[in-house]
Protein backbone atom coordinates (compact mmCIF):
# COMPACT_ATOMS: atom_id res chain seq x y z
CA UNK A 1 0.00 0.00 0.00
CA UNK A 2 2.78 2.40 0.90
CA UNK A 3 4.65 1.55 -2.26
CA UNK A 4 1.43 2.00 -4.21
CA UNK A 5 0.67 5.49 -2.85
CA UNK A 6 4.28 6.53 -3.15
CA UNK A 7 4.30 5.36 -6.75
CA UNK A 8 1.25 7.46 -7.58
CA UNK A 9 2.99 10.59 -6.31
CA UNK A 10 6.19 9.68 -8.13
CA UNK A 11 4.22 9.10 -11.33
CA UNK A 12 2.90 12.63 -11.34
CA UNK A 13 6.38 14.06 -10.80
CA UNK A 14 7.79 11.86 -13.57
CA UNK A 15 4.88 12.77 -15.82
CA UNK A 16 5.69 16.46 -15.41
CA UNK A 17 9.26 15.87 -16.55
CA UNK A 18 8.22 13.64 -19.44
CA UNK A 19 5.79 16.31 -20.61
CA UNK A 20 8.42 19.03 -20.31
CA UNK A 21 10.82 16.96 -22.44
CA UNK A 22 8.21 16.07 -25.02
CA UNK A 23 6.50 19.42 -25.66
CA UNK A 24 9.74 21.01 -26.83
CA UNK A 25 10.30 18.20 -29.30
CA UNK A 26 6.70 18.42 -30.52
CA UNK A 27 6.86 22.20 -30.91
CA UNK A 28 9.96 22.11 -33.07
CA UNK A 29 8.66 19.21 -35.11
CA UNK A 30 5.29 20.88 -35.60
CA UNK A 31 6.50 24.34 -36.55
CA UNK A 32 9.75 23.52 -38.32
CA UNK A 33 9.16 19.97 -39.52
CA UNK A 34 12.49 18.79 -38.06
CA UNK A 35 13.02 15.95 -35.64
CA UNK A 36 15.57 17.43 -33.27
CA UNK A 37 17.62 14.45 -32.15
CA UNK A 38 19.74 16.73 -29.98
CA UNK A 39 16.77 17.60 -27.78
CA UNK A 40 17.95 15.22 -25.04
CA UNK A 41 21.40 16.81 -25.15
CA UNK A 42 19.81 20.23 -24.70
CA UNK A 43 18.32 18.92 -21.45
CA UNK A 44 21.74 17.54 -20.52
CA UNK A 45 23.34 20.95 -21.10
CA UNK A 46 20.75 22.44 -18.74
CA UNK A 47 21.74 19.95 -16.03
CA UNK A 48 25.47 20.53 -16.58
CA UNK A 49 24.95 24.28 -16.30
CA UNK A 50 23.55 23.79 -12.80
CA UNK A 51 26.40 21.48 -11.85
CA UNK A 52 28.99 23.94 -13.13
CA UNK A 53 27.52 27.24 -11.94
CA UNK A 54 25.76 26.11 -8.77
CA UNK A 55 27.91 23.23 -7.46
CA UNK A 56 31.30 24.27 -8.79
CA UNK A 57 31.16 28.05 -8.79
CA UNK A 58 28.64 28.56 -6.00
CA UNK A 59 26.09 30.59 -7.90
CA UNK A 60 22.62 30.47 -6.33
CA UNK A 61 20.36 27.71 -7.65
CA UNK A 62 17.69 30.02 -9.04
CA UNK A 63 20.12 32.33 -10.92
CA UNK A 64 21.89 29.21 -12.24
CA UNK A 65 18.51 27.89 -13.38
CA UNK A 66 17.97 31.15 -15.25
CA UNK A 67 21.40 30.79 -16.87
CA UNK A 68 20.61 27.21 -17.90
CA UNK A 69 17.41 28.35 -19.60
CA UNK A 70 19.22 31.20 -21.33
CA UNK A 71 22.16 29.11 -22.50
CA UNK A 72 20.03 26.32 -23.97
CA UNK A 73 17.69 28.85 -25.56
CA UNK A 74 20.70 30.42 -27.29
CA UNK A 75 21.95 27.03 -28.48
CA UNK A 76 18.46 26.43 -29.89
CA UNK A 77 18.47 29.76 -31.75
CA UNK A 78 21.90 28.97 -33.14
CA UNK A 79 20.70 25.58 -34.38
CA UNK A 80 17.68 27.11 -36.10
CA UNK A 81 19.64 29.85 -37.79
CA UNK A 82 22.64 27.87 -38.98
CA UNK A 83 21.59 24.21 -39.10
CA UNK A 84 17.85 23.93 -39.65
CA UNK A 85 17.04 27.02 -41.72
CA UNK A 86 19.37 26.10 -44.60
CA UNK A 87 17.75 22.63 -44.60
CA UNK A 88 14.14 23.79 -44.43
CA UNK A 89 13.13 22.00 -47.62
CA UNK A 90 15.06 18.92 -46.54
CA UNK A 91 13.82 17.46 -43.22
CA UNK A 92 16.30 14.58 -43.42
CA UNK A 93 19.17 17.09 -43.69
CA UNK A 94 17.87 18.88 -40.60
CA UNK A 95 17.67 15.60 -38.72
CA UNK A 96 21.26 14.69 -39.65
CA UNK A 97 22.47 18.13 -38.57
CA UNK A 98 20.74 17.65 -35.23
CA UNK A 99 22.56 14.34 -34.74
CA UNK A 100 25.79 16.25 -35.32
CA UNK A 101 24.84 18.65 -32.54
CA UNK A 102 24.04 15.67 -30.31
CA UNK A 103 27.64 14.39 -30.56
CA UNK A 104 29.18 17.84 -30.26
CA UNK A 105 27.28 18.57 -27.05
CA UNK A 106 28.22 15.19 -25.58
CA UNK A 107 31.87 15.86 -26.29
CA UNK A 108 31.52 19.36 -24.86
CA UNK A 109 30.08 17.85 -21.67
CA UNK A 110 33.07 15.52 -21.42
CA UNK A 111 35.45 18.42 -21.85
CA UNK A 112 33.71 20.56 -19.24
CA UNK A 113 32.96 17.82 -16.71
CA UNK A 114 35.70 15.32 -17.45
CA UNK A 115 35.26 11.56 -17.28
CA UNK A 116 34.66 9.65 -14.10
CA UNK A 117 31.50 8.93 -12.14
CA UNK A 118 28.24 10.71 -12.80
CA UNK A 119 27.97 14.09 -11.16
CA UNK A 120 25.49 15.00 -8.50
CA UNK A 121 24.18 18.27 -7.22
CA UNK A 122 23.10 18.63 -3.60
CA UNK A 123 19.41 19.58 -3.56
CA UNK A 124 19.09 23.28 -2.75
CA UNK A 125 15.69 22.64 -1.20
CA UNK A 126 16.29 20.19 1.61
CA UNK A 127 13.76 18.39 3.73
CA UNK A 128 10.89 16.09 2.95
CA UNK A 129 7.16 16.48 3.10
CA UNK A 130 5.81 13.49 5.03
CA UNK A 131 2.11 12.75 4.84
CA UNK A 132 0.74 10.42 7.53
CA UNK A 133 4.06 8.57 7.72
CA UNK A 134 3.10 6.89 4.44
CA UNK A 135 4.05 9.12 1.55
CA UNK A 136 7.30 11.04 1.40
CA UNK A 137 7.97 13.79 -1.10
CA UNK A 138 11.25 15.67 -0.92
CA UNK A 139 10.70 19.44 -1.19
CA UNK A 140 13.07 19.47 -4.16
CA UNK A 141 10.62 17.29 -6.09
CA UNK A 142 7.66 19.37 -5.01
CA UNK A 143 9.46 22.42 -6.33
CA UNK A 144 10.15 20.64 -9.63
CA UNK A 145 6.59 19.54 -10.20
CA UNK A 146 5.26 23.00 -9.34
CA UNK A 147 7.63 24.63 -11.84
CA UNK A 148 6.79 21.97 -14.47
CA UNK A 149 3.09 22.64 -14.12
CA UNK A 150 3.64 26.40 -14.18
CA UNK A 151 5.77 26.18 -17.32
CA UNK A 152 3.31 23.92 -19.13
CA UNK A 153 0.38 26.16 -18.17
CA UNK A 154 2.26 29.20 -19.45
CA UNK A 155 2.95 27.41 -22.72
CA UNK A 156 -0.71 26.43 -23.01
CA UNK A 157 -1.77 30.02 -22.37
CA UNK A 158 0.70 31.29 -24.96
CA UNK A 159 -0.43 28.87 -27.65
CA UNK A 160 -4.17 29.16 -27.14
CA UNK A 161 -4.74 32.74 -25.96
CA UNK A 162 -2.23 34.93 -27.75
CA UNK A 163 -2.07 35.92 -31.39
CA UNK A 164 1.62 35.03 -31.51
CA UNK A 165 0.74 31.57 -30.17
CA UNK A 166 -1.93 31.15 -32.83
CA UNK A 167 0.65 32.07 -35.45
CA UNK A 168 2.87 29.20 -34.26
CA UNK A 169 -0.02 26.78 -34.54
CA UNK A 170 -0.91 28.21 -37.95
CA UNK A 171 2.62 27.57 -39.23
CA UNK A 172 2.45 24.02 -37.85
CA UNK A 173 -0.89 23.43 -39.61
CA UNK A 174 -0.05 24.97 -42.99
CA UNK A 175 3.20 26.82 -43.49
CA UNK A 176 2.31 28.38 -46.85
CA UNK A 177 -1.12 29.52 -45.76
CA UNK A 178 0.51 31.03 -42.68
CA UNK A 179 3.05 32.89 -44.82
CA UNK A 180 0.15 34.28 -46.86
CA UNK A 181 -1.20 35.87 -43.66
CA UNK A 182 1.99 37.83 -43.24
CA UNK A 183 3.51 35.44 -40.71
CA UNK A 184 7.29 35.43 -41.00
CA UNK A 185 8.38 31.79 -41.06
CA UNK A 186 11.96 32.46 -39.93
CA UNK A 187 10.81 34.48 -36.96
CA UNK A 188 8.20 31.86 -36.02
CA UNK A 189 10.81 29.09 -36.21
CA UNK A 190 13.06 31.12 -33.92
CA UNK A 191 10.24 31.47 -31.41
CA UNK A 192 9.44 27.75 -31.57
CA UNK A 193 13.00 26.60 -31.01
CA UNK A 194 13.55 29.34 -28.43
CA UNK A 195 10.62 28.08 -26.39
CA UNK A 196 11.69 24.48 -26.95
CA UNK A 197 15.24 25.28 -25.83
CA UNK A 198 14.08 27.23 -22.80
CA UNK A 199 11.90 24.30 -21.71
CA UNK A 200 14.76 21.83 -22.28
CA UNK A 201 17.13 24.02 -20.25
CA UNK A 202 14.56 24.31 -17.51
CA UNK A 203 13.97 20.54 -17.48
CA UNK A 204 17.71 19.90 -17.19
CA UNK A 205 18.06 22.45 -14.41
CA UNK A 206 15.18 20.89 -12.49
CA UNK A 207 16.59 17.39 -12.97
CA UNK A 208 20.11 18.30 -11.86
CA UNK A 209 19.54 18.03 -8.08
CA UNK A 210 17.51 14.82 -8.30
CA UNK A 211 19.28 12.71 -10.89
CA UNK A 212 22.70 11.68 -12.10
CA UNK A 213 24.41 14.06 -14.48
CA UNK A 214 26.51 12.52 -17.24
CA UNK A 215 27.15 13.19 -20.94
CA UNK A 216 24.73 10.51 -22.19
CA UNK A 217 21.80 11.38 -19.96
CA UNK A 218 19.98 12.76 -23.02
CA UNK A 219 19.36 9.25 -24.37
CA UNK A 220 16.71 8.53 -21.82
CA UNK A 221 15.16 11.93 -22.50
CA UNK A 222 14.89 11.48 -26.25
CA UNK A 223 13.59 7.90 -26.02
CA UNK A 224 10.91 8.93 -23.56
CA UNK A 225 10.02 12.00 -25.60
CA UNK A 226 9.65 9.85 -28.73
CA UNK A 227 7.47 7.33 -26.92
CA UNK A 228 5.08 9.92 -25.54
CA UNK A 229 4.89 12.02 -28.71
CA UNK A 230 4.13 8.97 -30.83
CA UNK A 231 1.64 7.55 -28.35
CA UNK A 232 0.06 10.98 -27.87
CA UNK A 233 -0.20 11.70 -31.57
CA UNK A 234 2.69 13.35 -33.38
CA UNK A 235 2.20 17.08 -33.41
CA UNK A 236 -0.44 17.12 -30.70
CA UNK A 237 0.73 18.97 -27.57
CA UNK A 238 -2.25 17.97 -25.37
CA UNK A 239 -1.74 14.40 -26.62
CA UNK A 240 1.93 14.50 -25.61
CA UNK A 241 1.12 15.81 -22.13
CA UNK A 242 -1.63 13.24 -21.62
CA UNK A 243 0.60 10.41 -22.86
CA UNK A 244 3.39 11.68 -20.59
CA UNK A 245 1.28 11.22 -17.49
CA UNK A 246 0.02 7.80 -18.66
CA UNK A 247 3.51 6.62 -19.51
CA UNK A 248 4.89 8.00 -16.25
CA UNK A 249 2.36 5.87 -14.35
CA UNK A 250 3.26 2.80 -16.35
CA UNK A 251 6.97 3.47 -16.01
CA UNK A 252 6.90 4.23 -12.30
CA UNK A 253 4.79 1.22 -11.40
CA UNK A 254 6.75 -1.24 -13.51
CA UNK A 255 9.98 0.20 -12.11
CA UNK A 256 8.65 -0.09 -8.56
CA UNK A 257 7.42 -3.66 -8.89
CA UNK A 258 9.83 -5.00 -11.54
CA UNK A 259 12.69 -2.95 -12.98
CA UNK A 260 13.50 0.22 -14.87
CA UNK A 261 14.72 -1.66 -17.93
CA UNK A 262 11.46 -3.60 -18.22
CA UNK A 263 9.61 -0.30 -17.83
CA UNK A 264 11.41 1.34 -20.73
CA UNK A 265 11.05 -1.76 -22.88
CA UNK A 266 7.31 -1.79 -22.23
CA UNK A 267 7.19 1.85 -23.33
CA UNK A 268 8.95 1.05 -26.59
CA UNK A 269 6.63 -1.91 -27.11
CA UNK A 270 3.58 0.32 -26.64
CA UNK A 271 5.06 2.84 -29.06
CA UNK A 272 5.48 0.15 -31.72
CA UNK A 273 1.95 -1.13 -31.08
CA UNK A 274 0.55 2.39 -31.47
CA UNK A 275 2.51 2.83 -34.70
CA UNK A 276 0.98 -0.38 -36.06
CA UNK A 277 -2.57 -0.03 -34.76
CA UNK A 278 -3.18 3.72 -34.72
CA UNK A 279 -0.26 5.59 -36.30
CA UNK A 280 -1.92 8.93 -35.62
CA UNK A 281 -1.64 8.34 -31.85
CA UNK A 282 -4.38 8.57 -29.28
CA UNK A 283 -5.05 12.26 -29.88
CA UNK A 284 -3.57 12.82 -33.31
CA UNK A 285 -5.50 13.48 -36.48
CA UNK A 286 -4.93 12.13 -39.91
CA UNK A 287 -2.64 14.44 -41.82
CA UNK A 288 -4.58 14.23 -45.08
CA UNK A 289 -8.30 14.73 -45.50
CA UNK B 1 -0.21 50.84 -62.34
CA UNK B 2 -1.08 48.81 -59.23
CA UNK B 3 0.36 45.47 -60.25
CA UNK B 4 2.42 44.59 -63.26
CA UNK B 5 3.89 41.27 -64.37
CA UNK B 6 6.43 41.61 -67.15
CA UNK B 7 7.48 38.53 -69.06
CA UNK B 8 7.42 36.32 -65.96
CA UNK B 9 8.85 32.80 -66.19
CA UNK B 10 8.47 30.24 -63.40
CA UNK B 11 10.05 26.79 -63.38
CA UNK B 12 9.30 23.82 -61.14
CA UNK B 13 12.67 22.09 -61.07
CA UNK B 14 13.46 22.22 -64.80
CA UNK B 15 9.88 22.24 -66.08
CA UNK B 16 8.47 25.59 -67.19
CA UNK B 17 5.07 26.40 -65.70
CA UNK B 18 4.99 30.04 -66.83
CA UNK B 19 6.74 31.11 -70.01
CA UNK B 20 6.57 34.86 -70.26
CA UNK B 21 3.38 36.06 -68.61
CA UNK B 22 2.59 39.79 -68.67
CA UNK B 23 -0.41 41.13 -66.79
CA UNK B 24 -1.47 44.61 -65.74
CA UNK B 25 -3.87 45.55 -62.97
CA UNK B 26 -4.97 49.14 -62.32
CA UNK B 27 -6.03 50.54 -58.95
CA UNK B 28 -9.53 49.26 -58.15
CA UNK B 29 -9.52 47.02 -61.22
CA UNK B 30 -11.29 43.65 -61.48
CA UNK B 31 -9.50 41.24 -63.77
CA UNK B 32 -9.85 37.54 -64.32
CA UNK B 33 -7.41 34.88 -65.38
CA UNK B 34 -9.06 31.91 -67.05
CA UNK B 35 -7.53 28.74 -68.39
CA UNK B 36 -7.83 24.99 -68.21
CA UNK B 37 -6.15 22.55 -65.80
CA UNK B 38 -2.42 23.03 -65.57
CA UNK B 39 -2.39 26.25 -67.60
CA UNK B 40 -0.43 28.05 -64.87
CA UNK B 41 -3.14 30.10 -63.16
CA UNK B 42 -2.21 29.10 -59.61
CA UNK B 43 1.47 29.46 -60.42
CA UNK B 44 0.82 33.05 -61.51
CA UNK B 45 -0.89 33.91 -58.21
CA UNK B 46 1.77 32.05 -56.23
CA UNK B 47 4.46 34.06 -57.97
CA UNK B 48 2.69 37.33 -57.17
CA UNK B 49 2.44 36.37 -53.48
CA UNK B 50 6.08 35.32 -53.33
CA UNK B 51 5.44 31.59 -52.87
CA UNK B 52 7.34 30.91 -56.11
CA UNK B 53 10.35 32.86 -57.33
CA UNK B 54 10.31 33.77 -61.04
CA UNK B 55 13.33 32.49 -62.93
CA UNK B 56 13.13 35.62 -65.05
CA UNK B 57 10.87 38.58 -65.60
CA UNK B 58 9.65 41.19 -63.17
CA UNK B 59 6.68 41.67 -60.85
CA UNK B 60 6.08 45.14 -59.50
CA UNK B 61 3.51 46.63 -57.18
CA UNK B 62 3.02 50.38 -57.45
CA UNK B 63 6.26 50.52 -59.44
CA UNK B 64 8.26 48.73 -56.75
CA UNK B 65 9.80 45.37 -57.68
CA UNK B 66 8.41 42.68 -55.37
CA UNK B 67 9.46 39.37 -56.92
CA UNK B 68 12.42 38.99 -54.57
CA UNK B 69 10.35 39.57 -51.40
CA UNK B 70 9.08 36.89 -49.01
CA UNK B 71 5.31 36.24 -48.79
CA UNK B 72 4.94 38.01 -45.44
CA UNK B 73 6.45 41.22 -46.81
CA UNK B 74 4.28 41.09 -49.92
CA UNK B 75 1.20 40.71 -47.73
CA UNK B 76 2.27 43.78 -45.78
CA UNK B 77 2.40 45.80 -49.00
CA UNK B 78 -1.32 45.10 -49.42
CA UNK B 79 -1.59 41.95 -51.55
CA UNK B 80 -3.70 39.20 -49.98
CA UNK B 81 -4.45 35.80 -51.46
CA UNK B 82 -7.32 33.36 -51.09
CA UNK B 83 -5.36 30.26 -52.08
CA UNK B 84 -6.48 27.29 -54.11
CA UNK B 85 -8.22 24.77 -51.87
CA UNK B 86 -9.09 27.43 -49.23
CA UNK B 87 -6.27 26.43 -46.87
CA UNK B 88 -7.97 27.62 -43.70
CA UNK B 89 -6.41 26.61 -40.37
CA UNK B 90 -8.66 23.69 -39.52
CA UNK B 91 -7.63 23.24 -35.90
CA UNK B 92 -8.14 26.91 -35.10
CA UNK B 93 -11.49 28.56 -34.52
CA UNK B 94 -13.21 30.78 -37.07
CA UNK B 95 -12.32 33.87 -35.08
CA UNK B 96 -8.69 32.81 -34.62
CA UNK B 97 -8.46 32.27 -38.39
CA UNK B 98 -9.80 35.76 -39.01
CA UNK B 99 -7.52 37.33 -36.40
CA UNK B 100 -4.53 35.68 -38.08
CA UNK B 101 -5.59 37.36 -41.32
CA UNK B 102 -4.89 40.60 -39.45
CA UNK B 103 -1.64 39.23 -37.99
CA UNK B 104 0.53 42.12 -39.19
CA UNK B 105 -1.86 44.87 -38.11
CA UNK B 106 -1.55 46.60 -34.76
CA UNK B 107 -4.46 49.05 -34.90
CA UNK B 108 -6.96 47.15 -32.73
CA UNK B 109 -9.86 49.50 -33.45
CA UNK B 110 -9.53 49.17 -37.22
CA UNK B 111 -9.13 45.39 -36.95
CA UNK B 112 -12.27 45.21 -34.83
CA UNK B 113 -14.13 47.24 -37.46
CA UNK B 114 -12.93 44.97 -40.28
CA UNK B 115 -13.91 41.90 -38.27
CA UNK B 116 -17.41 43.28 -37.96
CA UNK B 117 -17.41 44.02 -41.70
CA UNK B 118 -16.42 40.39 -42.48
CA UNK B 119 -19.18 39.13 -40.18
CA UNK B 120 -21.49 41.53 -42.03
CA UNK B 121 -20.54 39.96 -45.37
CA UNK B 122 -20.74 36.43 -43.96
CA UNK B 123 -23.26 36.20 -41.12
CA UNK B 124 -22.74 32.43 -40.99
CA UNK B 125 -19.17 32.99 -39.84
CA UNK B 126 -20.49 35.06 -36.96
CA UNK B 127 -22.75 32.21 -35.88
CA UNK B 128 -19.79 29.86 -36.00
CA UNK B 129 -17.09 32.17 -34.66
CA UNK B 130 -16.02 29.79 -31.87
CA UNK B 131 -16.18 26.60 -33.94
CA UNK B 132 -13.07 24.91 -35.31
CA UNK B 133 -12.41 25.47 -39.00
CA UNK B 134 -12.70 21.76 -39.73
CA UNK B 135 -16.37 21.73 -38.69
CA UNK B 136 -17.37 24.20 -41.43
CA UNK B 137 -18.98 23.18 -44.72
CA UNK B 138 -17.06 23.71 -47.97
CA UNK B 139 -18.89 26.96 -48.68
CA UNK B 140 -18.30 28.26 -45.19
CA UNK B 141 -14.62 27.38 -45.42
CA UNK B 142 -14.40 29.38 -48.64
CA UNK B 143 -16.10 32.31 -46.91
CA UNK B 144 -13.64 32.01 -44.07
CA UNK B 145 -10.72 31.98 -46.47
CA UNK B 146 -12.04 35.12 -48.16
CA UNK B 147 -12.81 36.75 -44.80
CA UNK B 148 -9.30 35.94 -43.57
CA UNK B 149 -7.76 37.60 -46.63
CA UNK B 150 -9.97 40.68 -46.15
CA UNK B 151 -8.78 40.98 -42.54
CA UNK B 152 -5.41 42.19 -43.82
CA UNK B 153 -7.23 45.20 -45.34
CA UNK B 154 -5.72 44.56 -48.78
CA UNK B 155 -5.44 46.88 -51.76
CA UNK B 156 -5.28 43.87 -54.07
CA UNK B 157 -7.10 40.60 -53.51
CA UNK B 158 -6.03 37.46 -55.39
CA UNK B 159 -8.55 34.60 -55.48
CA UNK B 160 -7.73 31.12 -56.78
CA UNK B 161 -10.86 29.29 -57.96
CA UNK B 162 -13.15 30.34 -55.13
CA UNK B 163 -16.19 28.73 -56.78
CA UNK B 164 -14.65 25.25 -57.06
CA UNK B 165 -16.90 22.54 -55.64
CA UNK B 166 -19.52 24.91 -54.26
CA UNK B 167 -23.28 24.83 -54.76
CA UNK B 168 -24.54 27.42 -57.32
CA UNK B 169 -26.36 29.37 -54.63
CA UNK B 170 -23.15 29.73 -52.59
CA UNK B 171 -21.28 30.77 -55.73
CA UNK B 172 -23.88 33.50 -56.28
CA UNK B 173 -23.41 34.70 -52.73
CA UNK B 174 -19.64 34.84 -53.07
CA UNK B 175 -19.90 36.58 -56.47
CA UNK B 176 -22.05 39.29 -54.94
CA UNK B 177 -19.60 39.84 -52.13
CA UNK B 178 -16.68 40.11 -54.57
CA UNK B 179 -18.58 42.88 -56.36
CA UNK B 180 -19.17 44.64 -53.03
CA UNK B 181 -15.51 44.39 -52.11
CA UNK B 182 -14.43 45.68 -55.51
CA UNK B 183 -17.00 48.48 -55.15
CA UNK B 184 -15.14 49.60 -52.04
CA UNK B 185 -12.00 50.09 -54.10
CA UNK B 186 -10.18 46.79 -53.58
CA UNK B 187 -8.63 45.57 -56.84
CA UNK B 188 -9.34 41.90 -57.60
CA UNK B 189 -7.57 39.23 -59.63
CA UNK B 190 -9.92 36.28 -59.93
CA UNK B 191 -8.61 32.94 -61.20
CA UNK B 192 -11.38 30.71 -62.48
CA UNK B 193 -12.16 27.69 -64.59
CA UNK B 194 -15.78 28.81 -64.38
CA UNK B 195 -15.31 31.30 -67.23
CA UNK B 196 -18.99 32.29 -67.48
CA UNK B 197 -19.02 33.66 -63.98
CA UNK B 198 -15.53 35.18 -64.16
CA UNK B 199 -16.16 37.09 -67.38
CA UNK B 200 -19.45 38.34 -66.00
CA UNK B 201 -17.82 39.75 -62.88
CA UNK B 202 -14.54 41.09 -64.22
CA UNK B 203 -13.79 44.10 -66.39
CA UNK B 204 -10.75 42.62 -68.13
CA UNK B 205 -9.74 39.07 -68.79
CA UNK B 206 -6.63 37.08 -69.64
CA UNK B 207 -6.71 33.61 -71.14
CA UNK B 208 -3.79 31.49 -70.02
CA UNK B 209 -2.76 28.46 -72.11
CA UNK B 210 0.23 26.27 -71.21
CA UNK B 211 2.05 28.98 -69.35
CA UNK B 212 1.52 31.97 -71.59
CA UNK B 213 -1.20 34.50 -72.30
CA UNK B 214 -3.11 33.38 -75.39
CA UNK B 215 -5.72 36.15 -75.39
CA UNK B 216 -6.58 39.24 -73.43
CA UNK B 217 -9.11 42.05 -73.53
CA UNK B 218 -12.39 43.40 -72.18
CA UNK B 219 -14.40 40.77 -70.39
CA UNK B 220 -17.33 41.45 -72.74
CA UNK B 221 -15.33 41.01 -75.91
CA UNK B 222 -13.65 37.87 -74.54
CA UNK B 223 -17.06 36.43 -73.75
CA UNK B 224 -18.02 36.94 -77.42
CA UNK B 225 -14.74 35.54 -78.76
CA UNK B 226 -15.24 32.32 -80.75
CA UNK B 227 -12.17 30.58 -79.32
CA UNK B 228 -13.14 31.44 -75.76
CA UNK B 229 -16.71 30.32 -76.40
CA UNK B 230 -15.72 26.89 -77.65
CA UNK B 231 -12.82 26.28 -75.27
CA UNK B 232 -14.05 27.80 -72.02
CA UNK B 233 -17.71 28.73 -72.09
CA UNK B 234 -19.09 25.40 -73.19
CA UNK B 235 -21.65 26.99 -75.48
N1 LIG C 1 4.83 21.89 -57.10
C1 LIG C 1 4.92 21.58 -58.40
N2 LIG C 1 5.92 20.81 -58.86
C2 LIG C 1 6.02 20.50 -60.17
N3 LIG C 1 5.18 20.93 -61.10
C3 LIG C 1 4.15 21.69 -60.71
C4 LIG C 1 3.96 22.06 -59.34
N4 LIG C 1 2.86 22.83 -59.27
C5 LIG C 1 2.37 22.93 -60.51
N5 LIG C 1 3.15 22.26 -61.39
C6 LIG C 1 2.94 22.19 -62.86
O1 LIG C 1 2.93 23.50 -63.36
C7 LIG C 1 1.93 23.67 -64.33
C8 LIG C 1 0.98 24.79 -63.94
O2 LIG C 1 0.29 24.43 -62.74
P1 LIG C 1 -0.77 25.36 -62.03
O3 LIG C 1 -1.08 24.73 -60.74
O4 LIG C 1 -0.27 26.74 -62.01
O5 LIG C 1 -2.01 25.25 -63.02
P2 LIG C 1 -3.49 25.78 -62.82
O6 LIG C 1 -3.78 26.58 -64.03
O7 LIG C 1 -3.64 26.44 -61.53
O8 LIG C 1 -4.31 24.43 -62.87
P3 LIG C 1 -5.65 24.02 -62.09
O9 LIG C 1 -6.78 24.61 -62.83
O10 LIG C 1 -5.66 22.54 -62.17
O11 LIG C 1 -5.54 24.53 -60.70
C9 LIG C 1 1.24 22.33 -64.45
O12 LIG C 1 1.78 21.65 -65.57
C10 LIG C 1 1.59 21.61 -63.18
O13 LIG C 1 1.65 20.23 -63.41
MG1 LIG D 1 -4.73 26.00 -59.87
Amino acid sequence: MELFLQSIINSFIQGGFFALWAVGLVLVFGVMGVVNFAHGELVMVGAYTIWLLHSQYGMGYIPALGMAILLVLLIGLFMERFLFRPKREDPLGGLINSIGVLFILQVAALIVGGTGPAKQVAPPFSGTLIIEEIVRVPYQRLFSIAVCIAALSLLWFFLTKTKLGWSLRAVALDREAAALQGININRTSMIAIGVSGALAGLAGALMAPISNIYPHMGHNVIITAFIVTIVGGIGSLPGAVFASVLYAFLHTFITAYFSGTIATMSGLLIMVLVLIVKPTGIMGRRISE
Amino acid sequence: MLLELQNVHVHYNKIAALQGVSIQVEEGDFITLIGSNGAGKSTTLRAISGLEKPSSGEISFRDQAIHHLTPDRILKLGIAQVPEGRRIFKDLTVEENLQLGAFTRSDKVAVRRDLDAVFGHFPRLLERRNQLGRTLSGGEQQMLSIGRALMSDPTLLLLDEPSLGLAPIVVEEIAKILCDINGKGVAIVLVEQNADLALELARHGYVLETGSIALQGDADSLARNEHVKTAYLGI
